[in-house]
């Protein structure tokens, strides 16, 4: 099973949609890890992952590598879901 | 008051000897401290009678006033010494600085203007640290918690970016000057003016200049100007600004050329200024083949190099790389063309503007990104002048050794440090308003010249600078691994700065005041940290710091960068470094050393383009090495002790320092330790040039 980390920010316009995104994936047992760019950890991560647009949505298996990612777009769960059953 | 028959001579600091007159030391501890009348006198005869029992028969005013600061700290008055302190320098100081070059700074030379300055500036850096500053700040300068930039220079801003455009609309018109002209008819005159202004700022600023989209803002003039005409001007232009090593102390003006293939957007529908300052009735945008024919004539240039082949140490030339380059004919030719320079001299710097992000690029490193209200002054691009106030380095490593490997305690102190900064720029900022309220009668009247509505020095935007020194070495405190050895090292390295991007934008609110992070080039500061935490941190620091501590050449890795020393993929390490650059808001670079290595154009277009497509790096610059001989005048490749043409042992190595290009014999010891750690990437280019011979 893949990982999913979603990246957010407290005032984006997209990113409440991000966020019910991770509640649905909880609710089917995705692990899902969640950053929020406002912090020191999330913005670190975010940095790492490169991430240039709000919010982002990536997913990798294990070994980190990437199984799909969404830059500054809010996939379908379904999407995800494709990517995480992929690893 | 009375006086006494002490039969003393007194040498004054006004150049005369007078007869000895207690009275003086009660004038001047009353003008200077605030002490009371009857204090001042006791301490006058106090004085009196230690010279007269001396017996001695003349006396300098210096040491009589250290005399009265002895007495001032007998009786506690601690605040009253400090008023009365006299700046200077001993004579043995004066001495060797007269003898010897300063290393300090490898773009000043050695002579009677260089002495000049260095000996202001130490006089400066004492008034700075005394007077300007508060003690808080000042001794965490001076115990090298953080480093206050420039300190010889703290009546002036640190470094700006301008534009061509003011001298084409205004004429060269600088208060006090003993003539003004008019805009310029001619492209030769305008040079003039530019190059002339250039040394009116560097008398203004401490550090860079740097130029604005040069070759667009020429381009009105040169229409219509043959192919040759148009490389005289180029070579006028680049020759002027190497050379001119007349100005202040006899530096050469640390001057950037920011210059674009394609008419960036923001400019495309400007009117633009031709001869005479007047508006030619056509836009910027109609001026691109004429722009991009400067600019190409400007890299021809420095292809050729100086009188003797050697890279052109100034104008830096910094060409912007953008998403419409690639969309603008001509580009491919033009990036062989500046790549083949890269390859070459080296000079190419190139700027990675992504997505709508627009910049001006200036000193060793640092850029300005232009926000929203910026992009509105560009219709009128005269109005776009911007400045760095001051540039306050943090010593990271050091943290590190306090922190003891606590998480919390670490970022706390970075936190701590980070105020401290900002306090610092509070101080600085509040001494330039008062200096700038003296207008045209003050000592900055050319900053506040208002000739378009507003004084030329825009204080409401000026920048303030944080930086930051080793980070590597605070990881490597911090977590046992350097950032190249682990993935979790590198991600605490990110997250520390992700911290001190955190604080910048909260202290930016909470001060009102636009505090950004910068690469800090640290050209000297590095090795100054190094030496201190050498004193103060031993024996940990000596098992940490970088260079060779037996010759005293040691070291801190320069801002976020990776361990030089490390044999590392250029590509991975400016994907890597390029990992920090989005939170360094203010600029950062990614060196490649190239040693002896000299790669084809191409191999280095298709490593620029790539960096471009799929890195977040802000800037890379391709550093060869020379030596230039001064017997035969010849330049070779590499660095080596003797002219691989004539054998001359009196030869000069030439490389990059920090942000530019200077002769090593002028480099502190700090940066020699570090040139010889320098991995050069011979062997990853001289395995690209294999494989592209065998394609």
């Amino acid at each position: 099973m893949g990982i999913v980390k979603i990246f957010y920010k407290d005032d984006c316009p997209m990113c409440p949609m991000a966020k019910q995104l991770k509640d649905h994936l909880r609710e089917k047992n995705v692990a899902v890890d969640d950053y929020n760019v406002g912090t020191t950890e999330g913005l670190a991560e975010a940095t790492f992952y490169r991430v240039m647009a709000l919010p982002t949505i990536l997913v990798e298996d294990e070994s980190e590598n990437s199984l799909g990612e969404w830059r500054g777009n809010v996939p379908h769960i379904d999407e995800v879901l494709s990517a995480v059953q992929g690893a | 008051m009375e006086t006494t028959d002490l039969n003393l001579f007194v040498r004054t600091s006004e150049e005369s000897i007078a007869g000895w007159d207690r009275s003086k030391i009660v004038d001047a501890l009353i003008r200077e401290t605030l002490i009371d009348r009857d204090t001042a006198g006791e301490i006058s005869k106090e004085v009196e009678q230690m010279i007269r029992r001396s017996g001695i028969e003349v006396i300098t005013a210096p040491l009589i006033r250290e005399l009265v600061n002895a007495r001032l700290i007998e009786k506690g008055l601690e605040s009253s010494r400090k008023m009365h302190t006299r700046l200077g320098m001993p004579l043995y100081d004066v001495d060797s600085l007269i003898l010897h070059p300063n290393k300090e700074n490898a773009n000043v030379p050695h002579g009677p203007e260089a002495t000049n300055l260095t000996l202001a500036e130490g006089i400066k850096k004492e008034y700075a640290l005394l007077s300007v500053f508060s003690q808080e700040v000042a001794d965490a300068h001076m115990n090298g918690d953080i480093h206050l930039h420039d300190l010889g220079f703290v009546d002036r801003p640190y470094c700006s970016g301008q534009s061509l455009e003011y001298i084409k609309k205004f004429g060269l018109d600088l208060p006090h000057s003993l003539s003004m002209a008019r805009p310029a008819k001619h492209a030769e005159v305008l040079l003039a003016h530019l190059v002339k202004f250039a040394a009116a700022l560097q008398s203004h600023f401490a550090g860079a200049i740097g130029w604005d989209a040069i070759n667009i803002f020429f381009a009105p003039y040169i229409e219509g100007m043959s192919d040759n005409d148009v490389k005289q001007l180029a070579q006028m232009l680049i020759f002027e600004f190497s050379q001119q090593a007349v100005a202040r102390g006899g530096q050469a003006i640390f001057t950037d050329i920011n210059i674009y293939w394609e008419i960036p957007k923001h400019f495309v529908n400007v009117p633009a200024i031709g001869p005479n300052g007047k508006f030619t009735g056509k836009t910027y945008g109609e001026y691109e083949k004429e722009a991009q024919r400067f600019a190409w004539k400007l890299f021809e240039v420095y292809k050729e190099g100086d009188g003797a082949g050697r890279p052109f140490f100034f104008p830096k030339p910094i060409v912007h790389i953008t998403e419409k380059f690639f969309h603008t004919d001509g580009h491919m030719d033009f990036l062989n063309l500046i790549c083949d320079v890269a390859s070459d001299k080296g000079n190419t710097y190139y700027v990675f503007d992504r997505g709508e992000t627009a910049k001006i690029s200036e000193c060793c490193r640092l850029s300005f990104k232009l926000e929203e209200s910026d992009l509105l002054d560009a219709k009128e691009p005269w109005r776009m002048r911007y400045c760095a106030l001051q540039n306050v380095s943090l010593n990271l490593p050091r943290l590190a050794y306090m922190a003891k490997n606590d998480d919390t305690k670490l970022f706390n102190l970075i936190t701590e440090r980070f105020i401290l900064a900002v306090k610092a720029h509070k101080e600085k900022r509040a001494f330039m308003e008062k200096l700038l309220s003296l207008g045209e009668n003050g000592p900055l009247a050319l900053l506040t010249m208002n000739r378009d509505g507003m004084p030329y020095l825009r204080f409401n935007l000026a920048s303030h600078l944080i930086g930051m020194v080793g980070l590597n070495e605070m990881v490597q405190i911090h977590t046992g691994e350097e950032m190249h050895e682990s993935r979790r090292a590198l991600k605490f390295g990110i997250k520390a700065i992700a911290h001190m991007n955190l604080l910048t934008e909260k202290m930016r609110r909470q001060e009102n005041m636009k505090i950004v992070l910068e690469q800090t080039p640290a050209e000297s500061t590095s090795y100054r940290f190094a030496r201190l935490d050498l004193r103060y941190f031993s024996p940990h620091a000596g098992r940490i710091m970088k260079g060779d501590i037996a010759s005293g050449e040691v070291y801190y890795t320069n801002s976020t960068h990776l361990n030089v020393k490390h044999a590392m993929n250029p590509i991975e390490r400016v994907t890597t470094e390029g990992l920090f650059h989005p939170l360094i808001e203010a600029g950062s670079i990614s060196h490649v050393w190239l040693g002896e290595a000299q790669p084809s154009k191409e191999a280095i277009a298709d490593f620029v383009i790539k960096t471009f497509k799929h890195t977040t790096n802000d800037q890379i610059a391709f550093s060869p090495e020379f030596t230039t001989c001064n017997k035969c005048h010849r330049t070779g490749r590499g660095l080596a002790d003797t002219c691989s043409y004539c054998g001359s042992t009196d030869v000069d190595g030439i490389t990059r320092i920090t942000g530019y290009f200077t002769k090593v014999s002028s480099w502190n010891k700090g940066k020699l330790g570090e040139l010889k750690d320098r991995y050069r990437n011979s062997e990853f280019f001289s395995e690209r040039r294999k494989a592209a011979a065998n394609d």
